[in-house]
This record gives structure tokens, sequence and C-alpha cells, in this order.
């Protein structure tokens, strides 16, 4: 373990260097959630109507905490990064190390959002209290209580998104299954909360990681209830064990026919 | 003590074939079509303890498959091969405690990080100590001669200072093997002599197995004292570096300066390899026949300057490449 410790740490220490970098994302962020806070504003008759059980503050929180989490832990490192590894026969020059491939990448990875993450926190808990104001329902215990939650989706998240990049041992080029996880985490999770759809695609929705990696966390910060964390906290626990399992496993079936070119 | 014993190995990848143009493009989608290219055939060959070998061929000539399969990053399709008494295919992780690699073209330090930094990183990979890892950063450290560079960030060293601390890293766990794919490929005339030394030292001193592969002749003339060629996938060549010298340099090279209109010698064992007005240059067999009788085939009265060499290694390299190993039946 300590030496993914290690290598998150050297990550940090490498992109400490950019997170000037960073703040250049801050202009879509700001722009996206300037255009939702409109939008919401719009949609929402009077300020004490609700939507899907959301107050216009809820709603728009909801939609700043995932854009925060989409934003802050969005990253080559486990999408193209390892697919280029993988088609470009990198991936030999890393796999001779005492180390497991998959859990190095996870490391870089984390080392990589645990920086850009708090980053867009701030930012959003700033443009959140000065345009649309605090939450009524907000306590810092359940803030605390939902915070392990919060990571533990990010790692979901991670886990799925490595899954289809390893993918690349197979097929050659895993972007496009990507665009295709990726837009629906955005639609189902991130835009709208779940509560926006249909009854009958609601327990669809939470049968999909998507619940587990915005969904859950994001409801936990502007509503929590103990009922809901519970449920999330359980999901995200089937998740992080099946997402675990499945990356051991396509590494294992994909490591054993790696074709690596010459040189 | 062997380190390494290779039994037949063998690799066979798929490679994708398509037709030129559009149209090939898309009957590639509707009927893929891929060929076998037997990468390494039935290799087999062993290393001792301590050995500095040279492992080369031509580019596609199954070197760094082999290596890979050596490694434990590809697995082999037939054959047996142990490295350390471990088989690396089934056991990778195990190994890599054990052997050490550079690869010349590819970096392994974080180039944002100082060599120091990086050391520590491979400290704490290979499960070192915080004090063994220090330990072993000094040794090294002052070894290699890193005290000038060791807190400057890799990326703003020389490729010569990189590659010091390129070994450096894959030594920092103490390897028994180490394998060195092209180390001093990009380097000038002195950082490399540098880095040869400096293998050598490694060898002498900490009694490093090394593998080296490399296309420069350089490399492995002074470093290696074994030499293993492959060609094809096949091994072609397992001999000694002096017994290679001693079947191979039976050929001398004679320059020579004449006066204009001078004539060459014609008789067995002399061949002439170029003319030019006065500069003559001539191969000589000394199979057939001896240095000192082919010299009274000259005439020496229009001899303005001669000079006799060896047939440089390269050149006898080039001819086993092309040759496949057909001549060592003569060996």
């Amino acid at each position: 373990m300590r030496k993914y410790v290690v290598i998150y740490r050297s990550v940090l220490i490498e992109n400490l260097q950019y997170a000037g970098n960073v703040a250049m994302g801050f202009i879509s962020y700001f722009i996206i959630i300037f255009i939702f806070i409109h939008l919401w504003d719009y949609m929402y008759a009077s300020p004490d109507s609700l939507i899907a059980g959301y107050t216009k503050e809820q709603m728009i929180w909801y939609v700043m905490i995932t854009e925060m989490i989409w934003f802050g832990t969005r990253s080559n490192t486990i999408t193209r990064q390892v697919s280029a590894d993988i088609r470009g026969g990198n991936i030999a020059y890393l796999m001779n190390k005492p180390y497991h491939y998959t859990l190095y990448i996870l490391a870089r990875y984390t080392g990589e959002w645990s920086i850009r993450l708090p980053m867009y926190a701030a930012l959003s808990t700033l443009i959140g209290l000065t345009m649309v104001g605090g939450l009524a329902s907000f306590r810092l215990v359940t803030f605390l209580a939902a915070l392990p939650c919060l990571l533990l989706g990010v790692t979901i998240h991670a886990l799925f998104k490595l899954c289809i990049s390893l993918l690349s041992f197979w097929v050659e080029d895993a972007n496009p299954f990507q665009w295709l996880y990726d837009k629906m985490i955005l639609v189902i999770g991130t835009i709208f909360p779940i509560e926006i759809f249909p009854d009958a695609l609601q327990p669809l929705f939470k049968l999909t990681p998507i619940y587990t990696v915005c969904y859950g966390p994001a409801k936990l910060l502007i509503d929590f209830s103990m009922d809901k964390y519970l449920e999330v906290l359980s999901a995200q626990i089937i998740y992080l064990a099946a997402g675990c399992g499945m990356m051991f496993f396509i590494y294992g079936k994909g490591a054993k026919k790696l074709y690596v070119n010459g040189g | 003590m062997n380190v390494i014993e290779a039994e037949n190995l063998s690799k066979t990848f798929r490679v994708k074939q398509k037709e030129k143009g559009m149209k090939g493009s898309l009957k590639a989608i509707l009927h893929p079509r891929t060929e076998s290219v037997q990468a390494v055939d039935r290799i087999s060959f062993t290393v001792k303890e301590g050995e500095m070998l040279a492992f080369i061929g031509p580019n596609g000539a199954g070197k760094s498959t082999t290596i890979k399969m050596l490694t434990g990053i590809l697995y082999p399709d037939g054959g047996a091969v142990e490295v350390l008494g471990i088989n690396p295919a089934k056991r990778r992780k195990q190994l890599a405690y054990k052997i050490g690699t550079v690869f010349g073209q590819k970096e392994q330090l974080w180039t944002h990080l100082t060599p120091y930094d990086n050391f520590r990183f491979f400290g704490a990979i290979y499960d070192l100590s915080d004090k063994e890892a220090e330990t072993r950063i000094q040794e090294l450290s002052d070894i290699f001669e890193l005290d000038a560079f060791i807190n400057t960030p890799v990326r703003n060293l020389s490729l010569g200072q990189r590659i010091r601390c390129e070994l450096v890293a894959s030594l920092i766990h103490k390897p028994q093997v180490l394998f060195l794919d092209e180390p001093t490929i990009g380097l000038d005339p002195v950082v490399k002599e540098n880095i040869r030394s400096l293998i050598k030292q490694m060898n002498r001193e900490l009694h490093t197995t090394i593998f080296l592969t490399s296309h420069d002749i350089g490399d492995i003339e002074k470093l290696c004292k074994r030499i293993i060629i492959v060609n094809n996938g096949r091994l072609v060549l397992d001999d000694s570096m002096e017994h290679l010298k001693y079947h191979y340099l039976n050929k001398k090279i004679v320059e020579l300066k004449l006066q204009e209109d001078a004539p060459l010698p014609s008789t067995e064992g002399i061949t002439i390899l170029k003319r030019k007005g006065s500069h003559a240059k001539l191969e000589i067999d000394t199979s057939v026949i001896k240095i000192n009788d082919a010299l009274h085939h000259i005439d020496a009265e229009h001899v303005e300057d001669i000079n006799i060499s060896n047939i440089p290694l390269e050149n006898i390299i080039m001819e086993i490449y092309k040759s496949e190993g057909r001549e060592l039946a003569v060996l």
C-alpha cells in the first residue's frame, strides 16, 4: 500500500506545479453554472415552488456539486493515457515494476483530482454563496458524513472509466465507449437529478453506477437523510467491489494477450 | 550458476493486414484479415551469474520480444524460460524485485521531479525502508557522480546525466540482473564512454549480470565477453567475443598509396576491393595466404604509403546478419 501512497504523493508534488492551469478550466465551469442559475430561475415560477421535490436553491446547488465533480475529476490519465499506453506499447515499460498497473493508474489519477477537486469545491462554494445563497438544510455534521460518499463516487467513476480504457487490449479505439458512458453520466446524473425523469425509469437508473457517482453524493450534500445515506453507501460498496473485480479481470485477461511492437 | 535459462522460447504475433486504398479499408472492416508473424522462433540459451552478454540483431529480429518475455511483460507461446529460478510470465511481480531494466528510448524517471525524489520514489516502489533507500542513493550517487545535479529536476538534465540517473533508478533495489536496451542511444562519444565504464564498474563492484541490447558496436566490443545474435526470430550465433574475433578476423584490409599505374597483385587470397588513381584497397584472406606472403606480392618500390587493419567488427556482424548463420557450420 505504501508504494501507492508514494505514487499518489509524487503526482501531487508534480501537479502542484500546474495548479495555475486548473484555474483556466474555471471559465467553462462558471459559464455553465451561470446558464443553469438563469435557467432554473426561469423554470421556478415562485421562490417557494418545488420541482421533483427540489427547491430552486437545492436544484442549483445540485448542479453545482455534480458539475464540480465532473470538472474536478476529469483527466486523460485514466482514459486516453491508458488507451495510448496499451495501443502504443508503453504499458510494457510500466508493467515490469513491482506494482499493479491498474492501481498505479488509480493512484496517479487520485493524485490529480486531489488538487483539482478542492479548487473547484472552493469556486463552487464562492459562486453558490454569492449568486444563489446558502442551503437552509445545510449541517456541518451531515456534510462531513456525506464526504466519504463523494470520494467513493469519484473512485467508482474512475474504476468504470479505467475498465472502458482497458478494452483497448481488444478494440482499436475505446473512446466511443468513453463518450457513451460520459454522456449517460452527464445527462442522467449531472445536469438533472434522477427525480426529474419519469417514475418508470428511476428504479432502472438506481441500478446503474450513475446513481453512485454523481447523483448519490450530490443528493446527500444538499438534502441529507439517513435512509438515503445508507442506500447510497450500500450501493457504492457493491459497485466498488464489482468495479474492482471487473478491473482486475479485464486487465488480467488483456495483459495475457498483450501485443507489443518491437523497439 | 545460470541466472537466465531459455529453452525453445517462441512467440507469434497476429498482425492485421489491410489492402491499399479506401476499398481495402472497407474490406478490412467486413472481412478482417490477420497474418501470423513468428517474432521469436525456438530460441535457447543460458546466461551465467555476473556475465556481460550482448544480445543483438537487426531491427525486427526478435530482441525486444525476447527481453519482454524474459522480464514477464509478454507471455511466450512455447518453450520455457526461467530468470533467477522464476517463471517471468507467472510471477512477474516477484521477478521485478530482482531485475532492473533500462530502455534508452523510454524514460522511467518522472521528469518534473528531481533525481533524488525519483530515487526515493523507486526505493518505495521496491519496498526499501527510508534508511535503506537513503544509504543506497548515497552509494550509487558516489559511483555515478550525481552530486552536482541530484537536486535538479530531471527535465533540466542533459541526456547523458539523465541516462546516468536512469541507471541509478534501475539499480536502487540491487537487482541481480540488469536488462539494458540501447542504453547509449543518442549520446555523444565522450558520454558513451563514460556510461560504458560505469556499466563495467557496476558489473565489477556490484556483480550485476548485464544483458545488453545495442546497435552500437562500441558498446558490444567494449563491454561484453559473449555475444548472441538473433535474426528473423532465430538464434544465429552464440559465442564468446574472443572466439568470434579469432574466427572472423582472418581477413585484413590493406590500404595502399601507390605510384600511378603501379600493378596490383593478382593471386589467390588477395581481393582488390577498390582502385582509384593512386589509391587501392585490398582484402587479404589470411586463411589462404599469410599476410607476410601477401605483402611480398606487392611491389614495394611503387608503394608510397601502406595501412593494414582488421575488418571492423561491425562488418563481421553485418555479414553474420546476412548469412544468418550459414557459416556457423564452419565454426
